[in-house]
């Protein structure tokens, strides 16, 4: 059905990036109208390796390690002139919670050029992908998925950028993949588990260094118990010396989600 | 103390070398912070290397399930059991699986775990002659072809290879006849009889090329290509055949195009063949429920099985008539009730009348195959083997007529009904001509004329019957009107009202009171007609 299809495909497609837009402008107050678009530009944002694009709509961005390739239909930019042409990748905070972090207002993002971090929970490798533009060449992301249907997709995104390995294994288990992975500077959680604190220790105990960072994405999803569940999974981080520094709620862009920063054995 | 390191690239065996410094775990951290210092504290011992990407596999595999693999067991058996000293693993289950089969004994225990991370931090100073690249290199390689592994990747799932050869046949199909049609020309110049004697191109084809010039068919023998009717009239054909003659060369030339035109036609069934294997190895289900053409068909106009799988069962029914189908909905006529279905062996059998049912049937329960085959675990085709049986038995009992119906309970005898004779006089409806977007709704002015012309007729045709009732008896005239429109009421077409057409008889004529209603729609329009 080609005709029906991409009419569908359009229409999903142009769903998404409204929602998009809605939200980063409703990041910066309702009802605010585009601005004429003058000449786009890309500023380096306030955390090393991510920028923001200003365009007819503002948008978080990372620099593209693959230049020429989209990794889930995310919108590219290119900016500057000659030998100083770059490509950037718009960053999604509806569909990354990372982004959303960011955006949300967090202190101090860890994962930097060459970094190495480890990403429980890679899905697709949408927000992975990202990790891989900012750690650089230099830098290296561990990325966990046990699901073979997101972990197709996954490895697909591995095999166009040489940083990011693949492990397709449970997060649960980190001695399974030991063979497998260095240590790290920074560790990701993102797993859609009802214990990330647990799993995020585990991994850490294995794989973390000292001093390293962490940043585990909690859903407290019943209303009642939310702020105990929420507690909890705090009080599990400090017993494991995760110490956390940072605690932000991802609204609007998430709901009943929270994103704990902090930092372990320092 | 000796302790078990496992690698991408190979089994690490490392010596503690001061023991006393595990004594104190909370600093023993301190001992990794440099390549030097970890030197101090540990020395490797042997190192294992994969010799490839197999053994590591293997190795990994055997890591994951806390088993130990051959290599793992000769290498321990080699070096631990003759320093009979105590192993440090990490995986406290694996230790357990070696102190059984090998009787070593091993330990497990936070001290372990520090010295791990340490041995982790410094793992490229601590294995001299592996380069920190090629560490990656092979770590990145081992987790591409471990996820592969875990994926279960296998070549005979790619379903391109499906699209691709279904578009090659059809190229080679359109080739095919080209040339067959190029050769028959060019040979029908030198013996024009033997194209209309043999109708079969394959056998054209390799007649020409045993006999080749007009005048060694009286020598050749073409009995294991024809019958020997046939062969005789070839046989005197070419005696008395009008063709030209042709040199040497000619002929060559001829020949080459011939053995061409066979080549392709033997690629074509191995084409064929191989297409049939890979649908059934890819796709068993649907190739049982519409065979192996229309379903590689089906998949090459959705572009994989993935795509063909998320379409509803409606859109597979249609899947290859869009163009009808867009152009009934645009002109808000019936859409086209099958597209590439109409070639399944099972819509083919039926008869006209219930080839749309079939189409429909059979469309849905093949989507079903569909998902089946493309997010289904097990390849088998008992699931289409199943629903074909299904479908064949509601075929039967559509064909014969008087037995039950298929919707509803089931209990009721299916109605035919009486065979009437209703001719159809169809017009042709140039709404489909153009996909322009129709023109304004302001009716031209030929087309308000002629409704009225159509009207002012029947009124006439009525008026003189009512004038003829009136004339008979003019004081039954209430009475006579029922029977009127009784006789009214049974010709369909004339609804037009009796009363207000008898009362307005005698003062006005119908053609000017219609047009007092041509303000109302289209439709009422009709229904008046």
């Amino acid at each position: 059905m080609k005709p029906a299809a991409g009419a569908r495909g359009g229409g999903g497609g142009g769903r998404a990036r409204g929602r998009g837009a809605r939200g980063r402008g409703a990041g910066r107050g309702r009802g605010r109208r585009r601005r004429a678009v003058a000449a786009a530009s890309v500023e380096p944002h306030r955390h090393e390796g991510v920028f923001v694009y200003r365009g007819a709509e503002d948008a978080l961005a990372t620099r593209n390690l693959v230049p020429g390739q989209s990794v889930y239909g995310e919108r590219r930019v290119t900016v500057g002139e000659g030998g100083a042409r770059r490509e950037y990748r718009t960053w999604d905070p509806f569909r990354s919670k990372l982004a959303a972090a960011i955006l949300g207002g967090a202190e101090r993002l860890h994962i930097r050029p060459r970094a190495r971090v480890l990403y429980l929970g890679a899905a697709s490798g949408a927000t992975v992908s990202h990790v891989s533009d900012i750690v650089g060449p230099q830098g290296l992301v561990y990325a966990v998925e046990p699901s073979p249907r997101a972990g197709r997709e996954l490895v697909g995104v591995a095999r166009r950028r040489p940083n990011i390995v693949p492990v397709l294994e449970d997060a649960r288990h980190p001695l399974r993949y030991r063979m497998l992975v260095g240590m790290v500077d920074v560790l990701v959680a993102d797993v859609a588990q009802p214990d990330p604190a647990r799993i995020a220790a585990l991994n850490a105990h294995a794989f973390l260094r000292r001093g390293g960072h962490f940043l585990v994405s909690i859903r407290a999803s019943a209303a009642a118990g939310a702020a105990a569940a929420l507690a909890a999974e705090l009080r599990l981080l400090r017993r494991e010396d995760l110490r956390p520094q940072e605690q932000l709620t991802l609204e609007p862009y998430e709901r009943h989600h929270a994103v704990v920063l902090g930092v372990y054995r320092a | 103390m000796l302790v078990l390191f496992e690698t991408s690239v190979g089994y690490a065996i490392f010596k503690v070398l001061n023991e006393k410094k595990l004594q104190e775990v909370d600093s023993l951290w301190k001992e990794f912070e440099t390549p030097e210092k970890a030197n101090k504290i540990v020395k490797l011992k042997h190192f294992e290397k994969f010799q490839d990407t197999a053994e590591a596999l293997a190795a990994f595999t055997a890591l994951m399930e806390g088993k130990m693999n051959k290599q793992l067991k000769k290498v321990l058996k080699k070096i631990v059991k003759e320093a009979h000293e105590p192993l440090a693993v990490a995986d406290a289950k694996l230790g357990g699986v070696i102190k059984e089969k090998l009787n070593l004994s091993c330990i497990h225990s936070p001290v372990v775990n520090e010295l791990m991370r340490g041995i982790r931090s410094q793992m490229d100073g601590l294995i001299p002659g592996v380069e920190p690249r090629e560490m990656s290199a092979m770590c990145l390689g081992l987790a591409h072809s471990l996820s592969r592994y875990r994926l279960k990747f296998s070549a005979d799932k790619v379903d391109t290879m499906i699209v691709q050869a279904i578009s090659l046949l059809d190229d080679l199909d359109k080739e095919l006849n080209n040339y067959i049609m190029r050769c028959r020309e060019w040979y029908g110049w030198h013996f024009p009889e033997l194209g209309k004697i043999i109708s079969d191109n394959l056998t054209y084809c390799k007649c020409l090329q045993k006999v080749g010039d007009r005048r060694n068919y009286a020598s050749a023998t073409l009995s294991e290509l024809l019958p020997e009717e046939v062969e005789a009239e070839v046989k005197a054909a070419a005696e008395i055949s009008m063709g030209t003659e042709v040199s040497e060369e000619d002929i060559c030339n001829i020949l080459h195009l011939c053995t061409q035109v066979i080549e392709i036609s033997e690629y074509r069934t191995q084409l064929y063949e191989y297409l049939q294997n890979r649908m059934m190895a890819i796709a068993p289900n649907v190739t049982v429920m519409v065979g192996e053409l229309v379903g590689a068909r089906l998949i090459a106009h959705a572009g994989s099985l993935l795509n063909l799988a998320k379409h509803a069962a409606s859109t597979v029914q249609i899947l290859g008539a869009e163009k009808a189908l867009f152009r009934a909905l645009k002109s808000r006529r019936d859409t086209p009730k099958y597209g590439l279905i109409y070639h399944a062996s099972l819509v083919g059998q039926t008869s006209p009348k219930n080839k749309g049912k079939i189409s429909r049937m059979l469309a849905a329960k093949t989507a079903l195959a569909i998902r089946y085959d493309a997010f289904g675990e097990d390849s088998s085709s008992a699931m289409g083997v199943e629903n074909r049986a299904k479908l064949e038995a509601r075929l039967r009992s559509l064909e014969d007529r008087g037995i039950r119906k298929i919707s509803g309970s089931g209990k009721a005898l299916a109605r035919a009904e009486k065979y009437e004779h209703k001719s159809e006089v169809k017009t042709y409806d140039p709404s489909g001509d153009s996909t322009l977007p129709t023109c304004s709704k302001k009716r031209k002015i030929e087309e308000v004329d002629k409704e009225d012309e159509v009207i002012e007729k029947k009124a006439k045709k009525s008026k003189i019957k009512v004038k003829a009732e009136e004339e008979e008896e003019n004081v039954l005239i209430v009475e006579e009107e029922t029977p009127v429109k009784k006789k009214k009421k049974k010709d369909k077409k004339k609804h037009i009202k009796e009363e207000p057409l008898s009362e307005e008889e005698p003062c006005t004529s119908t053609a000017i009171s219609t047009p007092e209603k041509k303000k109302k729609k289209k439709k009422k329009r009709d229904t008046e007609d």
